[in-house]
């Protein structure tokens, strides 16, 4: 728009000096053609005026006057007489002092101006008038001719004056004027249309290419690219333009990803203390119980060893089969039962204090079993056993595992209710890197509702009617495991049975590792 | 005749009385008291064939009855009685010398076994 506005006066000043120049320069010739044409008047009528013959002169006067171009010629003397005109009429006419003429020269500021002069003005047809006034000045052979008709003290004899039209002159700079402009618009539209040609695949485009771009960028589409494939500032642009961008989005994925690993950490360390909480709750809930359960034992077990001891004193003293005899041994029994209980009390306390020798788990597997094979529960149980052969062995406190082990298998039998496959199964698995032993011991009992579950290894709690089960099996078997760098776990589906998953980390000589 | 003195050491009434009961009729001579000290000092005047202490006592603890039996009087045997059982205390009870150690409650039949291997 500017540069359009710019153009137009740029070419409006030019076109106006063009004009102007080309009409003075063409007036200029005009003025001097008209000089040339007055002195060819003057010559023409010489001969006449040197010998008097005015008719002559008059004639020459007429004849040249009807020429194409010319107005008037006249022809003054010095007291302001027209001598000769081409209008006929005029001839003989006196001219009043203030006349345009004689002002001339005889002006009332004494002032003479330039002779010859010219002048112009507006003819009857519209176009410009050049009036040539030009002086006749003495010379030898006019004073010296037969009429003596001038005096040889004056220098000027009269005035030659001559309209002629410019008719030709402002045709043509009219059509100049119009073919000037028609040229300089002409320029000036072609000169646009390149210029727009030229700006608007340079710059226009290129630039609502990458003010899209912005825009698309800003809206949070970071994959956009700019298409310039030019050499020049704007495909350079373009190119810092797309580099931004993608700096832009690698530095924004780089936060997201920041950010969802962030939150992914957050998670894992907050499930990580979770654990770890549960697991110190829950190891310091069986640490408080072992002491309570040392306490108690220590206090409980002297009045049952009274009631013990008394009570199988008071048998003797009654035949079998008597009334007294069956109370007593119920009293006995009862006694044994509190007694039981205290002992699971105190795995709590034991499972802090092992002793651990290399152990061959297939081995204690077998052992435990051997102890359970032959009582009347197992009778209907099929035992399957799954061994790896080559598991290394295992650092552990035997007795304490092998509780473990009875826990499982005595467990097991109750859920099937003394009928079904007990299967035991030992692998290797790695764990974090660390080679474990596993054992699983696999029932086809009722299961385990999926609400018990979480609180399997709390103590006392059990599902198994009340005079049976303790409640302490699970919570002392996690303990021993726990306490041993291994892992307990259940999986179990209600009506189809149950698996305990047991882990112990495998017993590796440091030595060894180190050769 | 008697089989043998036995000395109970056990701050628990009921336990000095259950093994007095259980023992006496099988025909053992049975004193009991209440402490460690007190026991040391009656060992001083009287010669016994067997000390039975309990492990845990307000004033001193079977493993130092334990102790000092052995140290002053090496052939008296000791048997510890204990009301609860861990590896560590049965160990060292037989390493500092103790004869066998009886987990309570105990019945009259383990007891009598017991003193019948230490004392024939």
């Amino acid at each position: 728009m500017t540069i359009g506005t710019l153009m137009i006066v740029g070419s409006s000043i030019f076109w106006y000096f063009l004009i102007h120049y080309q009409e003075k320069e063409l007036l200029r010739n005009s003025v001097k053609y008209g000089h040339s044409f007055m002195d060819f008047v003057e010559k023409s009528t010489r001969y006449g005026m040197l010998t008097f013959q005015q008719l002559l002169i008059q004639q020459t006067v007429e004849a040249i006057g009807s020429a194409e171009g010319i107005i008037k010629i006249r022809m003054f003397d010095s007291r302001g007489k027209i001598a000769y005109s081409s209008i006929k009429e005029e001839k003989g006419n006196m001219l009043a002092k203030n006349e345009a003429i004689c002002v001339y020269c005889h002006s009332n500021s004494g002032r003479s101006l330039e002779i010859p002069s010219w002048s112009l003005k507006t003819g009857k047809d519209g176009y410009r008038v050049l009036n040539i006034l030009q002086p006749i000045n003495n010379e030898p052979a006019c004073y010296t001719s037969s009429c003596h008709a001038h005096p040889k003290e004056y220098s000027v004899l009269g005035f030659t004056e001559a309209d002629i039209s410019l008719s030709l002159l402002d045709n043509a700079l009219k059509k100049q004027k119009i073919a000037i402009t028609a040229y300089v618009l002409g320029f000036i539209c072609l000169l646009s249309v390149v210029l727009c040609t030229i700006l608007w695949n340079l710059v226009s485009t290129p630039l609502s290419v990458l003010t899209y771009g912005m825009e698309r960028v800003a809206a949070g589409e970071l994959d956009h690219t700019v298409k310039i494939n030019t050499r020049d500032e704007m495909g350079e642009l373009a190119t810092a333009f797309n580099a931004m961008t993608s700096d832009l989005k690698t530095a924004k994925d780089e936060l997201i990803e920041w950010g969802n690993t962030l939150e992914k950490k957050v998670e894992e360390k907050t499930e990580e203390i979770r654990k770890a909480q549960a697991k110190l709750i829950h190891s310091e809930k069986l640490a408080s119980l072992g002491r309570m359960a040392a306490g108690v034992a220590h206090e409980i077990n002297s009045p049952l060893t009274g009631i013990v001891t008394f009570g199988h004193l008071l048998r003797k003293k009654f035949q079998e089969g008597t009334q007294e005899r069956e109370d007593i041994e119920v009293i006995i029994e009862q006694a044994n039962r509190c007694s039981n209980i205290i002992k699971g009390l105190l795995g709590f306390a034991r499972a802090t204090s092992a002793e651990k020798n290399l152990i061959n788990i297939n081995d204690l597997v077998n052992s435990s079993l051997n102890m359970v094979r032959n009582k009347a529960d197992f009778f209907n149980i099929k035992i399957v056993l799954d061994f790896d052969e080559s598991l290394p062995p295992v650092r552990a406190d035997a007795s304490q595992i092998q509780q473990v082990f009875l826990n499982m298998i005595i467990n097991a039998a109750d859920a099937m209710e003394g009928k079904g496959t007990l299967t035991v199964r030992t692998t290797k698995v790695e764990e974090n890197g660390s080679p474990f032993a596993e054992i699983e011991f696999n029932d086809t009992g009722y299961g385990i509702s999926e609400q018990d579950i979480p609180k399997l290894f709390e103590p006392f709690f059990t599902t198994k009617p009340v005079g049976k089960g303790t409640g302490l099996g699970l919570a002392v078997s996690h303990g021993i495991i726990q306490d041993h760098g291994g892992r307990i776990r259940v999986r179990s589906k209600p009506g189809e049975g149950t698996s305990f998953f047991m882990r112990l980390p495998f017993y590796i000589d440091k030595k060894e590792q180190n050769q | 005749m008697k089989k043998g003195r036995i000395l109970v050491i056990d701050d628990e009434d009921i336990v000095r009385v259950s093994c007095q009961r259980a023992l006496e009729p099988e025909g053992y001579e049975v004193i009991t008291v209440k402490s460690g000290t007190e026991g040391l000092k009656l060992l001083e005047k009287e010669s016994f064939d067997l000390v039975m202490t309990d492990l845990k006592m307000p004033d001193m603890d079977g493993i130092e009855v334990l102790q000092k039996v052995k140290e002053r009087w090496p052939g008296i045997q000791v048997i510890i009685i204990t009301g609860y059982q861990t590896v560590e205390t049965a160990v060292k009870a037989i390493r500092l010398g103790a004869y066998d150690y009886i987990e309570k409650p105990f019945t009259p039949e383990q007891i009598l076994a017991v003193t019948k291997k230490c004392c024939c």
